[in-house]
């Protein structure tokens, strides 16, 4: 049985409101293998943006270990925690976040930069793959929002990496535009080998995830199929 | 560039109007400290290039202690084995017709030749004249002068031509060059004897000496003998003060400037928050947002600095020309010429645009530092924060304060102790802002409430939860009507005291000559003496000598005559001091007590014509006249240890109960002009008084304006920060059906609130700072006394501008409304 990519061993964060402390995540324990699409169902405020930011090094947790690709983060220190962003994390956002000032081609070309390979035909060709070619010298503001989040995925896509955290990536989209992107976005993941984590509200979403997990107040739960789970 | 950056410097293009307004802050501020310095400095290079071009290859000069110097000691000067070479000098004023001064030196050609060899580059005008007969003219025509170069262009000599000046027409022989920025007119030195009425004197010499000591030896007694270092360090020495207050000035400029780059960084972290949080989530590390960041305000500290550098520059030709003119009437004559252009300038602008920025944008950078990736996305801001910030920042504020107060309670400490001290007061209560708006706050609430309604509280609750952006800008804005308060309390304090001290020394009827330049013929004082009727006729001479090395004022008055007419402000006793200064003794002003400390009953050794003379200090009086010391003694005193009986002018007092008055003011004044003497009345002269004090502090009142300014922008970018920090925020105002003209109310009321509670303070900052600069500044700078005048005037003229600065600060930040406002949704994209 192969390693997993994300190993999450009972990961507690709290925060402090007016002098008290809330849990945002109480003990959560996960597995993600290589090559998993999951669903991760959940109400606003469950916990799904904390264990994002988390996984992604952006915050750190109160009590509990991370391991991404075997390597614990909190022993890689800010440094390593952002050269694995660099290299082997792709983020997607509800609110697309594409730096307003950059077009489209720089927004994407910026991760194979930051990735230290500043390869521009790569950019061309993951825009390519997103459907988004002749708009390459486009400000994010002259795109829909739909083309916006292709940008954010062939962002996300461009540097290859191993894990592709998508929080809410349809939240802010129309059903038919919502269905195209996470078509897009699994269709690249099966075809370079990623793993994709999708946070969402809806269940619609699980129909493109292997794995569905669902989170209550701070824990994940194991959920069934989207067959079952649309039976 | 690394995309990166790129996307950090996009935005100085993308928001044109508003990278516009922060450039052009940033270059007021460089502005204001470029024009200072270079101002200042020009000043003060033209003085010493004038030192250095009139001294040409002197060693030394002699001179009586005060007064001229008779011809006949030339004779044995050219003896003495020390003397290499000499050059005896007439050093006057020449007016001109036009009303200008110019400097006019009386020289010996044949001797001065070796001294100046400069000056006898001498183009002789005249087609066709040998310049043998041009130099026998300018021997033989009692009225033939050369000028030099500027006189030349600003008259637009020809080939011969006539100088019109007050002492009547002189013929112009040639011209020189000078590379000096004073006006130079030179004459035989037997002509402008005859010219001034010194037949038999001169005003110095100037030696070649191969023996200093020998010399001093032989003729240290009942002369003074200055080596050409010497001579340059008293002259220096008497603007020390002068250059100091101006230093202080533009420093003062360049803290509020500090405060706006602050203010511009700050805006920048925030507009640049989310994609700090964006590019930190893609991988980028903290040190390329850093570089991001500088690259971004170092742009704007280059180009603001280079057109603050040019702005600086322009500047200057205004400045120069004030610090002339002050210089002029409160020292000695100037005329700097404007700094000529080098686009050194541009750099030095640059430079200081450069370093300003990256003072004030370290605390920022800090921000943008710590700034949490997660929070950012979340566009959440902690606003819990900005109280504790506000709380800590006072504490740091207190602490501040305190230090400061030490600085000032240090017993004898230089001014520029004083100096840190104001800097420190300044500091400390701009730290304080923040904690003593969160206790006006309420009651601030409570009335924009009750004017503005609605949007009234929506703007006074922005203003607290942003504290950290508003703080920043009520402070920098605070400090700029704190120094305009303080400021004009004090000139109004100080001119108040001018007022009074006019009033107890200048209250003659009539006053005949003038001080620095005309001279009062003896037997003129003679013949108004005789006049039947007049209560007094006053004789008056006003000399610079040294003591201690030091340049002071001597003074010869009638001490029987200023005891009847006079009411002299006394530190200690009354007019009874008097007697001691008819019997011998001397006065001397609060200036010279402090600088020297000397009191009451103390002996001073000045160095007469017949060696070292011992002076009794009778009593210490208030003055304003100079601030390096004046020691006033009888005139029969006076004559006696100098020998000088030359007067500056005389004061003519009548009787209030004089049924003749009248016709006996007419009478003298008919007299004076006949012998082409200035008159002028008592009120006249405390006019021309009151116009130099003011003419000295137009550059102060410049300065304040350009604070001011720079403020200005300091609250228009506030506003604007806040306008985009909550664009968000407006969408749900809109969605909550807030109308374009209620959001708008909204900014202008912050404005508004953030300019009436930047006021509100500064009333209180600026009063302690007038007590400051009037009590610690002055007192250690000057050495006199300014009696504190309330007035409402500065707070009334303060309060208009600073509703009128944050109303018009207001305006752009309600255009961008205008124009967005209705466009604006909820959401974060």
């Amino acid at each position: 049985m192969s390693e997993p990519i994300i190993r999450i061993t009972n990961l507690w964060k709290s925060y402090e409101v007016d002098g008290l402390g809330v849990s945002a995540l109480r003990g959560t324990n996960l597995e993600i293998k290589k090559g998993e699409r999951i669903a991760l169902l959940g109400k606003s405020g469950s916990g799904k943006s904390t264990l994002f930011n988390l996984i992604a090094g952006l915050d750190r947790p109160t009590k509990g270990r991370i391991e991404v690709e075997g390597q614990d983060l909190e022993t890689l220190g800010d440094k390593g925690r952002t050269l694995l962003r660099r290299a082997k994390l792709g983020f997607i956002f509800q609110f697309f976040n594409l730096l307003p000032t950059l077009t489209v081609f720089e927004n994407v070309f910026l991760s194979l930069e930051l990735a230290n390979r500043p390869e521009p035909e790569l950019a061309l060709n993951a825009l390519k793959e997103v459907g988004l070619k002749g708009k390459e010298r486009r400000f994010p503001n002259e795109l829909s929002g739909g083309e916006q989040q292709r940008v954010a995925i062939a962002r996300a896509i461009v540097k290859r990496p191993s894990i592709i955290l998508a929080d809410e990536p349809t939240g802010n989209l129309d059903t038919t535009t919502g269905n195209q992107i996470l078509e897009l976005l699994t269709r690249m993941c099966q075809e370079t080998g990623a793993t994709l984590i999708m946070a969402t509200h809806s269940p619609l979403t699980c129909r493109y995830a292997t794995r569905i997990l669902r989170m209550v107040d701070g824990a994940v739960l194991e959920e069934n199929s989207f067959g079952e789970m649309a039976h | 560039m690394k995309i990166v950056t790129k996307s950090f410097l996009r935005y100085l293009p993308r928001r044109l109007s508003l990278s516009l307004l922060q450039l052009v802050g940033v270059a007021c501020g460089v502005a204001a400290v470029v024009g200072m310095t270079l101002s200042a400095q020009t000043a003060l290079r033209s003085f010493s290039n004038t030192i250095e071009f009139l001294r040409g290859r002197s060693t030394h000069t002699i001179q009586r202690p005060v007064g001229p110097m008779e011809e006949g000691f030339l004779s044995k000067l050219g003896e003495d084995p020390a003397v290499k070479w000499l050059s005896p000098v007439i050093d006057r004023r020449l007016r001109l017709e036009n009303g200008e001064s110019v400097r006019l030196l009386g020289i010996d050609p044949f001797l001065d030749r070796t001294i100046r060899p400069e000056i006898y580059r001498i183009e002789f005008l005249g087609e066709g004249r040998e310049n043998l007969e041009n130099l026998l003219s300018f021997l033989t025509d009692e009225r033939a002068i050369l000028i030099d170069s500027h006189l030349k262009e600003e008259f637009k000599i020809g080939t011969a031509s006539i100088l019109k000046t007050k002492k009547g027409p002189l013929h112009i022989k040639g011209t020189f060059p000078n590379p000096s920025g004073e006006s130079l007119v030179l004459m035989d030195i037997g002509h402008a004897q005859k010219l001034y009425q010194l037949q038999g004197y001169i005003d110095r010499v100037d030696l070649i000496l191969n023996d200093e000591s020998d010399f001093i030896f032989r003729w240290g007694k009942g002369f003074f003998i200055q080596s050409s270092l010497q001579r340059r360090e008293t002259f220096s020495g008497m603007l020390q003060a002068f250059r100091l207050n101006l230093e202080a000035l533009s420093l003062l400029a360049l803290l509020v400037g500090v405060f706006l780059i602050y203010n511009t960084a700050m805006f920048a972290v925030v507009s640049r928050r989310r994609d700090t949080g964006i590019l930190r989530s893609l991988g980028a590390n903290r040190l390329e947002i850093v570089t991001a960041f500088l690259s971004e305000i170092l742009i704007l500290g280059f180009l603001g600095g280079a057109c603050g550098g040019l702005l600086g520059f322009f500047l200057t030709r205004i400045l120069t020309g004030l610090l002339g003119s002050s210089i002029s009437s409160l020292y000695f004559f100037l005329r700097p010429e404007p700094v000529a252009w080098s686009s050194w300038i541009v750099v030095i602008g640059m430079g200081l645009g450069c370093g300003a920025s990256l003072l004030g944008g370290a605390l920022p950078l800090g921000e943008l530092i710590r700034t949490d990736p997660v929070k950012a996305l979340s566009g959440r801001i902690a606003t819990p924060e900005s109280a504790r910030k506000a709380k800590r920042a006072g504490l740091g504020g207190m602490i501040v304060l305190f230090l400061s107060f030490i600085l000032f309670i240090l017993p004898g400490a230089h001014v520029y102790v004083g100096f840190a001290g104001v800097f420190g007061f300044i500091l400390g209560v701009s730290l304080l802002m923040g904690v003593i708006f969160l206790m006006l706050h309420p009651f601030i609430k409570r009335f924009l409430g009750r004017v503005g309604g609605l949007s009234g509280k929506v703007a006074a609750g922005n203003i607290r939860q942003n504290l950290g952006r508003t703080g920043v800008a009520m402070a920098a804005f605070m400090v700029s009507l704190s120094m305009s308060i303080g400021l004009s309390v004090m000139i109004g304090s100080f001119r108040e005291s001018l007022i009074w001290w006019m009033d107890t020394q200048i209250r003659g009827d009539l006053y005949i000559g003038k001080i620095d330049e005309a001279e009062v013929p003896e037997d003129f004082f003679e013949e108004i003496k005789r006049i039947d009727g007049i209560g007094g006729v006053h004789p008056y001479r006003n000399v610079l000598t040294l003591y201690r090395n030091t340049s002071i004022n001597v003074s010869a008055v009638d001490s029987t005559i200023l005891k009847k007419y006079a009411r002299f402000g006394w530190l200690r006793g009354g007019n009874e001091n008097w007697e001691g200064v008819k019997k011998g003794g001397v006065i001397i002003s609060e200036s010279f007590s402090r600088r020297f400390n000397v009191k009451e009953g103390d002996t001073i050794t000045l160095e007469g014509i017949k060696g070292p003379e011992a002076f009794k200090v009778i009593a210490i009086f208030y003055d304003y006249t100079t601030e390096h010391g004046l020691v006033m003694m009888d005139r029969t005193t006076y004559i006696k240890t100098f020998g000088d009986r030359r007067l500056n002018n005389i004061g003519i007092f009548i009787d209030p109960d004089q049924p003749r008055r009248a016709e006996l003011l007419e009478e003298v004044r008919r007299k004076a002009e006949a012998r082409g003497l200035p008159v002028r009345t008592g009120s006249q002269l405390h006019q021309n008084i009151l116009d130099v004090f003011d003419n000295t502090f137009a550059i102060t009142r410049s300065m304040r304006a350009i604070a001011i300014i720079v403020a200005f922008f300091g609250i228009a970018g506030a506003l604007l920060t806040l306008f985009i920090e909550r664009s968000r925020e407006f969408g749900i105002y809109r969605a909550l059906g807030f109308s374009t003209g209620q959001v708008a109310r909204v900014t202008l009321i912050e404005g508004l609130e953030m300019g009436l509670v930047s006021f509100i303070l500064s009333m209180g900052v600026g009063t302690v700072l007038a007590m400051l600069l009037i009590k610690v500044i002055n007192l250690r700078s000057f050495n006199w006394t300014i009696f504190y005048f309330p007035s409402l005037q500065p707070y009334l003229i303060t309060g208009i501008t600073a509703i009128l600065a944050s109303l018009g600060a207001a305006i752009y930040p309600i255009w961008r409304i205008f124009r967005t406002y209705p466009q604006i949704q909820i959401r974060e994209e």
